[in-house]
């Protein structure tokens, strides 16, 4: 009893002495902001955490790589061994590895994949990325390894578009109508047969998810670890926390204001990786005060960006120049932002017929002062604290900008209706470059909050987005950047880089735009 | 025979007002709740994606019954709680709002129980120390370090002492109720590893809490000793310890479990803030992750939750304060 006793206030107090025993090789602990309700995608949530969690267990036909600075998305064989388009691009002919299996020993056949697609743009499922379907028409099974996809009509995205989604087991999941599947998400682990390089040894919910070695994976000596724990930690103080006490190897959505906590502690070393983010001011132009290009000029000349991504980030963002943000090819790099001059502004201001006719220290025009206000979601904290930082620095030039926190199911809803004067917004580009959604004329109502119109981007924006070459489309890009700089519909604030912190001894971690763990089955211990 | 009898019937009728008046109160919260949450601006299924196709989004409308107008909405849910406890589908995840709370109930409730367990073994222990000597250098300093602890947030005391406690001095595990991997444990050994994990966060919730216990148990034991029942036990020549641990401890125990009753919702928020902290599984967790989603289903029900919760908590001190103050039953 007395030895039971000892052992219990060892375990209770000295909770710290485990610290010098020998590392367990065999496992890896990750601290992810994660939430994993169900091991089937297309009724999963849409987030990037939980993404990188299932493409784990589910790899897809093709893998995005993660450097866009050179050129397009390049695609690597995943369950697809090879493929080729047909001359008109109508067709896409896809072979499978013959060697890839599910985890209760069937194969993955071109059938698994025709199921796929009928899952995937069934409208009970309701899958949230159904739209990279629109244009496939139907899925063709030539044999149990070749697959055919028709289109009706020839896209430059039609790789990613088929590579959307990780590939489902049909023999596993079929017995489910599709009808029934959001009805009952934890049914999916009772039936669940994985593809992927690692397999679900054990959950709890909302806590923890183990993944274990998947020895039958057709890379044969991958993945390196035996065991990879992923712990749930929402807050990313918490989640440094836990870092540095050792309770994790790896943590990543690390917050910019928590890195300076980790930068330099022995043992731990932070990677900041590029992400396809930005973050912008968009100007309703259906509004008098932002209907005009010049004073969408003055404002920008009239906010201090640099101050905001010091400020704020830390060093770990930079002042947007572009909607084609810097680290994708077709960024580009001759585009000179828009100084910090509040004299240039104010004159800006002054020929747009902006002045303070009253005095009472807020510019008119037609009698209308330039009083709107700045929306931005509840949650969204660094946007907030630039809304104060733009408040101030518009307040110096005469313009009375008034900070709102709106609640982000509401705001999502009052962007696309034009229902706000200005926004403070975030978003991750396409890697495709398509530029539609966002300042297309004929996309108001979607994500053109802006409302912006302009017949020559137009022309570009759907010049490049049919191209086949989107390499020989980088010139219209770069034209499109200077137009959207002249026009002003948005102002880009900043680009962030993510942040993810990693124990010294594993070697080959690699994050990058597309997941923190995209190569997870190559890491390991030194 | 029938006299026996009256009081018994008298205390019945009691427990059945008691329970009758709880089970109003708590649907009166559950309405209320609905009529905050349907009232809140924002569409929480409308797509974030202008891509998304309308018919999807119809499609998860149908699923959680928001087609329908919202006097049948109410009725749906409230009929779907009431008759078989279905508290619907999260939108976030899909799953059953039952389930998720089935699971994140007992943290919560281990939590709350190891705070209120340090609560008052802190609160009573601070409270005789005071009692002993009022108004001495010692029953100063209690009084305010009661004070002390009462006026700061648990937010703070939580993040010191995970940083101190867990990070600086590694005393403490700081995040979950479990280490990596615990299914690997043995039963005796995973009880070892929740204890090790629930001290810390239960005792900053129980420290900041403890103070208005410390302060009554001084008050109320300074106050028996000057009662006739006091005066005669000192009078008898009883030590002082078996005065105010027998005699005392009894006096002040009906308003002492009160006191549970009443600090029941502030635990519970307290759990909630320290959930969050120390990373702990429980309702609190679930919540504020359900309010940052938008996902009404389960903040709805975490709310009836927490209000059940802190009914039942007020309706079991009520009762046993009947069951100890023999005046409350003849009333």
């Amino acid at each position: 009893m007395r030895r039971l006793a000892v052992a219990g206030l060892t375990a209770v107090v000295g909770w710290g002495c485990g610290s010098d025993a020998p590392r367990d090789t065999t496992r890896l602990t990750v601290g992810l902001r994660f939430d994993y309700p169900t091991p089937n995608e297309l009724i999963g949530p849409p987030t990037l955490a939980y993404a990188a969690i299932n493409d784990q267990m589910f790899p897809s036909l093709m893998e995005e790589q993660g450097d866009f600075r050179e050129g397009p998305p390049v695609w690597a064989p995943g369950l697809a061994e090879g493929w080729e388009f047909s001359e008109d691009r109508l067709q896409l002919t896809v072979r499978l590895r013959s060697d890839a299996s599910w985890s209760d020993g069937e194969p993955v056949t071109a059938e698994d994949v025709r199921f796929t697609w009928l899952a995937q743009t069934d409208t009970e499922v309701a899958w949230s990325s159904s739209y990279v379907h629109e244009a496939t028409v139907d899925v063709e099974v030539l044999d149990p390894h070749t697959v055919r996809f028709h289109f009706d009509a020839a896209l430059p995205t039609a790789l990613a578009d088929v590579s959307t989604g990780a590939i489902l087991p049909r023999h596993a999941w079929e017995a489910r109508p599709f009808a029934e599947w959001r009805g009952d998400p934890d049914w999916f682990f009772d039936a669940l047969v994985t593809s992927g390089p690692f397999r679900l040894v054990s959950r709890t919910p909302g806590s923890e998810l183990v993944l274990g070695r998947n020895p039958d994976h057709f890379e044969t000596d991958l993945p390196r670890l035996e065991r990879v724990i992923l712990r749930n930690t929402p807050d990313s103080t918490a989640l440094t926390n836990r870092l540095l006490a050792g309770e994790l190897d790896v943590a990543t959505g690390i917050g910019a204001t928590d890195a300076s906590r980790i930068d330099g502690q022995p043992g731990l070393h932070l990677i900041a990786y590029s992400n396809r983010q930005f973050t912008f001011v968009v100007w309703n132009t259906t509004r008098p005060w932002f209907a005009d290009a010049a004073t969408r000029r003055a404002l920008a000349l009239a906010i201090d960006r640099q101050a905001i991504v010091d400020t704020i980030w830390h060093g770990y963002a930079r002042v947007g120049r572009s909607p084609v943000i810097s680290g994708v090819w077709a960024h580009d790099p001759d585009l000179e932002p828009w100084p910090h001059d509040p004299e240039a502004a104010r004159t800006t201001l002054r020929d747009a017929g902006w002045i303070d006719v009253d005095g009472d220290g807020i510019i008119e025009r037609g009698g209308r002062p330039f009083r709107f206000e700045l929306a931005t979601n509840t949650g969204a904290v660094a946007r907030w604290d630039a809304m104060q930082m733009i408040q101030a620095d518009l307040r110096t030039v005469g313009i009375d900008a008034q900070p709102r926190r709106v609640e982000p199911n509401a705001l999502n809803q009052r962007l696309p209706e034009q229902d706000f004067d200005a926004a403070a917004v975030a978003i991750a580009i396409d890697t495709n470059l398509d530029f539609r959604p966002l300042f297309h004329s004929e996309e108001v109502g979607g994500y053109n909050f802006a409302a912006y119109a302009n017949p020559e981007a137009d022309r570009l924006i759907e010049s490049f987005a049919t191209r086949t070459d989107p390499l020989g489309g980088r010139e219209d890009l770069h034209r499109l950047q200077r137009i959207l700089r002249d026009d002003q519909p948005m102002l880009v604030l900043w680009e962030p880089v993510s942040l993810a912190a990693f124990n010294d001894d594993l070697e080959s971690v690699a994050p990058n735009a597309v997941s923190p763990l995209a190569n997870l089955k190559e890491w390991a211990w030194r | 025979m029938g006299l026996a009898l009256a009081p018994v019937a008298g205390v019945i009728r009691l427990v059945l007002r008691r329970v009758a008046a709880a089970a109003v109160l708590f649907l009166i919260v559950l309405t209320l709740t609905f009529a905050a949450v349907a009232g809140a601006p924002g569409d929480p299924l409308s797509p974030n994606d202008p891509r998304i196709p309308t018919e999807h989004a119809e499609r998860l409308r149908a699923l959680y019954g928001l087609d329908q107008p919202l006097p049948a909405q109410y009725l749906r849910w409230l009929g779907a709680v009431l008759l078989s406890w279905d508290w619907g589908q999260s939108y976030q995840t899909g799953r059953p709002v039952s389930d998720l709370l089935f699971e994140s109930l007992p943290p919560t409730l281990l939590l709350a129980g190891g705070a209120l367990f340090t609560q008052y073994l802190l609160g009573i222990g601070l409270g005789l120390i005071a009692a002993r000597r009022p108004n001495s250098w010692l029953d100063l300093g209690v009084r305010a370090a009661s004070l002390l602890v009462y006026a700061l947030p648990t937010f703070w005391v939580g993040l010191m002492a995970v940083l101190i406690v867990g990070v600086g001095l590694g005393l403490a595990p700081i995040g979950g109720m479990t280490s990596a991997a615990a299914y690997e444990l043995g039963p005796l050994a995973a009880l070892l590893d929740v204890l090790a994990h629930l001290w810390l966060p239960a005792l900053v919730l129980g420290l900041c809490m403890a103070g208005d216990i410390a302060r009554y148990t001084r008050s109320s034991l300074i106050e028996f000793q000057t009662t006739d029942a006091g005066r005669a036990a000192k009078a008898r020549g009883l030590p002082w310890t078996r005065i105010v641990f027998v005699h005392g401890l009894a006096h002040a125990a009906p308003r002492l479990l009160q006191m549970a009753a009443v600090s029941a919702p502030l635990l519970l928020s307290g759990a909630i803030v320290a959930e969050a902290v120390f990373v702990w599984p429980g309702l609190g967790s679930t919540t504020l992750q359900a309010i940052q989603a938008g996902d009404v289903p389960v903040v709805l029900a975490a709310t009836a939750y927490g209000a059940a919760l802190v009914i039942a908590a007020s309706l079991a001190a009520d009762l046993l304060l009947v069951r100890l103050d023999p005046r409350l039953q003849a009333e």
